[in-house]
């Protein structure tokens, strides 16, 4: 046998760095052992994950109501596995294109058999997977932060069981998986181990989140200064820039890839990627967060509605940590997550910027990390500060019985809320209308592939299955208007149609676009499902008023 | 379609290559425990080997009599240095001579044969060596005084039967092919080395080695007929399972500089890439024990072949994929090796930077500059050499079956002979 001087690979390194070991010991444990010590993590992991996934996964067809992004993304997704490209419209670099390329990679074996089960209902269901994995990576991360095992476990509950979290990740949002992918990266720049790779991998990997979703290239900064903590004088230089490149070098596929197809900068006849970031960036402010009057308000109190104690108990928790840096080894421990919520809090705090309803999901698993987190540092300092082994027993178990005071608090005011909120989420039907406007196109229309409908991206899935002409039979509302691959086939405008599905998605928007504004004028609803302002009718061109279904 | 193929091929083929060579340089710095683990133990204050330090050379009087006095400055309470000269070498004969009437530990043996080249010389001084280790040194190494009681330790304290000391080009602002020479050094001696004597298939350096005397003896010390006789010694002992240990440490390295010309490096290379080929033709290391190890083996003795081929394919390629019309996707793949090529550039950057740090020299931006755009041309120059490598071992067989002396016409001067 020839060897080097045995190198140690399974160091347990603290958050805090410390100097490389001057006498490397023999070697890495036994697989066995490993599994045995990691036996209570794993316990507590999977229980949780148990938990999680039944609270997330039950009724997740029904509850929340199928948002208009969801369809988006997963007709995307559909073309993706098509073969029909990026999209099934012209691709225009809204988004980069990962998150539904990956939707159409979880979708495929479901698609090839049953190719009606790719519709936003069913296809919920991948979203599952993708927040187990997020849940299991945030107690890894939590761990390889340095908190205890019972603070990793509150971090992954409360990630995992806010309503908040538990509304939006079931939806079909690149955001759910782009947060997994930072996760991914979060635990690879923690790696106890320091490997090159390791931090190599972490710089992939939070390129992959960024072409999933964009925004979160805001949170790099605060992977950074975790890789840095937590990478080894020596070595450092060589993770850090190493874990740069891959992440730019991957990261720069994207424009490569609209270099490739010539639609980087703009021009007469195409798309470019150019054109969507100008479009993305200019795309009209919702008004500043904390003004009751304006639209970010009215996004930041859908998000209280649901959950308080995430959000607000995250926020304050993130600036207990940022305060106490200097004398709490937990808050310097989490400095990455407590500055992820930093630098999203002042973003959203932008005086007049876009604040879309999904963006909180960046933030869930590091509020809930920086909660757990502070949570430790409370109790930290309550059970063991200024501790002495002559320490009087009543004051040690005053110690005690102070921290089990805080934890009954906490719980009396946070079980019967997310318990409410959970409760809903897994009883509640908000989508029965949409169930009943499907199966009534469906059914009621004799002939789909010659019949063209205005349909809202939630709906447009169940139209294709139906057998309706994907794009432009079964037509997503707003490109009657936008696309004019779709206008130059309507040259009569609304008489060119037969059908709008008026959900409240096409409603709300109508007035901004003519066509379909028109549409909805000239008919007259032959069906309508639900009640109020969250009904759908179906409404046929051309009908007259009398003819109302219900 | 045929074309996507080929392109899409030989990309991913490329791009392999380059990732595992990538893999394997960046091996030192994958973990602080692993850098640390690359570094001589400190030695404990005992002495218990006697050491024979070789000197094969062959006019060298100039440099000659300075690499002795500072061998004899050694620490080290128990040594000889055999200086090894040629019967047809006065000059380099009468210093060696004078250096030995000087001091006892010196002593002097004539090599005579008709046709001289380094494995020959040291064969004929193994007979001479009373030391429990033989080290060999090249006449003009600088060595550090401490270097043998580091040594001492490590062959102490690990069992070792082989322990490989650093080698390293200083001289990196000479020129700009003297840059990337003593980058390559850096990265071959301070973190690929090590991974080999950890798979148990080592290449071994032409000096600053040691080899337990038994255990030399026993192999029929070094290949007269190999132009990487260090090489080969390497090879054949890793593959009877000999342990090798590797330890660099920036203040104990052996420093050397740079061939002199372009010209030089050039056939310096082609010689020791033929060497390898010569090693990989004997297959000694066959006999490795793990499928892993022969992978490994294969591979690196493979280098020159490799290199020969991705000179000549990586321009075809590109020029394929630039003018004939493919698909996006397998133009994506053609960027593939170029992607490897940035994270091979970046990594060296930052070497040059640690280069830099570890030997307390000053790099400037231009250095950076001259690292990056010297690459590809440096990239070309070996090339060159392995194509070269591989057409003279082409001959050369020939030669084989005509003289049974392989390759010796073709031995350059003994300066050249560097470390694989």
């Amino acid at each position: 046998m020839t060897s080097t001087l045995p190198a140690v690979t399974a160091a347990k390194v603290p958050a805090a760095h410390r100097a490389a070991p001057e006498t490397p010991s023999t070697g890495a444990a036994p697989p066995s052992a490993r599994l045995r010590a990691l036996r209570p993590d794993l316990l507590v992991c999977g229980g949780l994950l148990m938990v999680i996934l039944v609270v997330q996964g039950w009724n997740i067809a029904d509850y929340p109501t199928l948002s208009d992004d969801e369809g988006t993304y997963l007709a995307q997704a559909w073309a993706v596995q098509q073969g029909r490209g990026l999209a099934h419209y012209t691709y225009w670099y809204d988004h980069p294109p990962l998150g539904w390329i990956q939707i159409a990679l979880l979708g495929w074996l479901p698609a090839k058999l049953s190719p009606g089960s790719m519709d936003v209902a069913t296809m919920r269901i991948a979203m599952l997977l993708i927040s187990g994995v997020s849940a299991v990576l945030g107690y890894v991360l939590g761990r390889r932060l340095s908190l205890p095992r019972w603070a990793a476990g509150l971090g992954m509950a409360l990630f995992g069981l806010s309503p908040l979290a538990v509304v939006l990740s079931r939806e079909i949002f690149l955001d759910n998986i782009a947060v997994m992918w930072l996760l991914l990266a979060f635990c690879l720049a923690a790696s106890p181990s320091r490997h090159l790779w390791h931090h190599f991998g972490a710089g992939l990997a939070a390129a992959a989140g960024v072409l999933t979703k964009e925004t979160m290239l805001v949170v790099l900064p605060a992977l950074f200064v975790t890789m840095w903590r937590h990478s080894h004088r020596d070595t450092r230089k060589f993770a850090l820039t190493g874990a740069v490149t891959a992440c730019a070098l991957l990261g720069f596929s994207y424009p490569l890839f609209a270099l490739l197809k010539g639609e980087l900068l703009p021009g007469a006849g195409h798309v470019s990627l150019w054109d969507g970031i100008t479009y993305q960036m200019s795309r009209p402010g919702s008004g500043f967060v904390l003004d009751p009057g304006s639209g970010s308000y009215g996004v930041l109190h859908s998000w209280l509605y649901y959950d308080r104690v995430l959000p607000l108990g995250g926020l304050a928790g993130a600036l207990l940590l940022l305060l106490t840096w200097r004398w709490s080894l937990t808050a310097r421990a989490l400095a990455g997550p407590s500055l992820a919520v930093a630098i999203l809090a002042a973003v959203a705090l932008r005086p007049n910027g876009y604040l879309p309803a999904m963006y909180v999901i960046g933030a869930l698993p590091f509020l809930a990390l920086v909660l757990a987190g502070g949570a430790a540092s409370v109790v930290h300092a309550i059970v063991c500060r200024g501790r002495s082994e002559r320490e009087k027993r009543y004051v040690t178990g005053g110690r005690y019985a102070l921290t089990a005071v805080l934890a009954l608090t906490a719980g009396a005011y946070v079980v019967p809320h997310w318990y409410d909120g959970d409760r809903t989420a897994v009883t509640a039907d908000a989508n029965k209308p949409y169930r009943q406007a499907s199966r009534w196109l469906s059914t009621k229309v004799a002939d789909p592939k010659d019949t063209r409908v205005l349909v809202d991206d939630a709906l447009w899935l169940d139209l294709v299955h139906a057998g309706y002409r994907p794009g432009l039979g079964a037509i997503w509302f707003y490109k009657a208007d936008l696309d004019p691959a779709v206008t130059k086939t309507m040259p009569h405008g609304w008489r060119d149609i037969d059908y709008v599905v008026a959900s409240p998605t096409v409603r709300r928007d109508a007035k901004d676009l003519p066509n379909v504004r028109a549409a909805i004028q000239h008919s007259a609803p032959v069906a309508t499902f639900g009640t109020g302002d969250d009904r759908i009718e179906i409404r046929r061109i051309g009908a007259t008023a009398t003819g109302g279904a219900r | 379609m045929l074309t996507s193929v080929f392109i899409a091929a030989v990309s991913l083929a490329l791009f392999w290559m380059a990732a595992f060579t990538l893999w394997w340089q960046m091996h030192a710095w994958r973990t602080p425990e692993v850098l640390a683990s690359t570094r001589f133990g400190r030695p404990d204050g005992g002495e218990h080997l006697s050491f024979s330090l070789l000197l094969p050379a062959r006019h060298e009087q100039a440099v000659l009599d300075h690499t002795i006095q500072r061998l004899l400055e050694s620490t080290h309470t128990d040594f000889e240095i055999i200086v090894i000269v040629g019967h047809d070498d006065p000059e380099t004969t009468a210093v060696a001579e004078q250096a030995a009437a000087r001091d006892p530990r010196v002593r002097v043996v004539v090599d005579t044969h008709e046709k001289k080249n380094k494995p020959k010389a040291m064969n004929t001084a193994l007979p001479h060596c009373r030391g429990d280790v033989v080290g060999v040194f090249d006449a003009e190494d600088q060595v550090h005084p401490e270097l043998l009681t580091h040594v001492d330790h490590a062959f102490r304290t690990t069992r070792a039967d082989v322990v490989q000391g650093g080698v390293q080009l200083i001289n990196f602002h000479s020129s700009w092919y003297s840059l990337r020479n003593c980058l390559e050094y850096f990265f071959w001696f301070r973190s690929r080395l090590h991974l080999h004597a950890q798979k148990g298939f080592i290449p071994l350096g032409g000096n600053t080695v040691f080899v337990r005397t038994d255990v030399l003896r026993e192999a029929d010390g070094w290949d007269p007929d190999c132009l990487a006789e260090d090489c080969d010694l390497g090879v054949r002992l890793s593959s009877v399972g000999k342990k090798v240990v590797v330890a660099y440490d920036s203040d104990m390295v052996t420093r050397e500089e740079t061939p002199g010309s372009l010209m030089s490096l050039l056939k310096q290379r082609t010689r020791w890439n033929q060497g390898f080929l010569q090693v990989y033709r004997k297959k000694d290391w066959r006999e490795l024990p793990g499928f892993g190890q022969r992978l490994l083996a294969r591979y690196t003795l493979m280098t020159p072949f490799m290199q020969a081929f991705s000179g000549v394919v990586i321009p075809l390629n590109a020029a394929v994929a630039l003018f004939l019309d493919v698909p996006v996707g397998v133009a994506f793949l053609t960027f593939l090796p170029l992607v490897t090529a940035v994270v091979t550039f970046v990594f060296e950057v930052v070497g040059l930077h640690d280069f830099g740090v570890q030997y307390g020299l000053r790099v400037r931006l231009s250095h950076y500059v001259k690292l990056i755009v010297g690459g590809p041309f440096y990239q070309v120059l070996l090339a060159g050499a392995a194509i070269r490598a591989v057409w003279r071992e082409q001959r050369g067989r020939n030669d084989w079956e005509l003289t049974t002396h392989v390759g010796a016409h073709l031995a350059e001067p003994l300066r050249e002979d560097v470390p694989a």
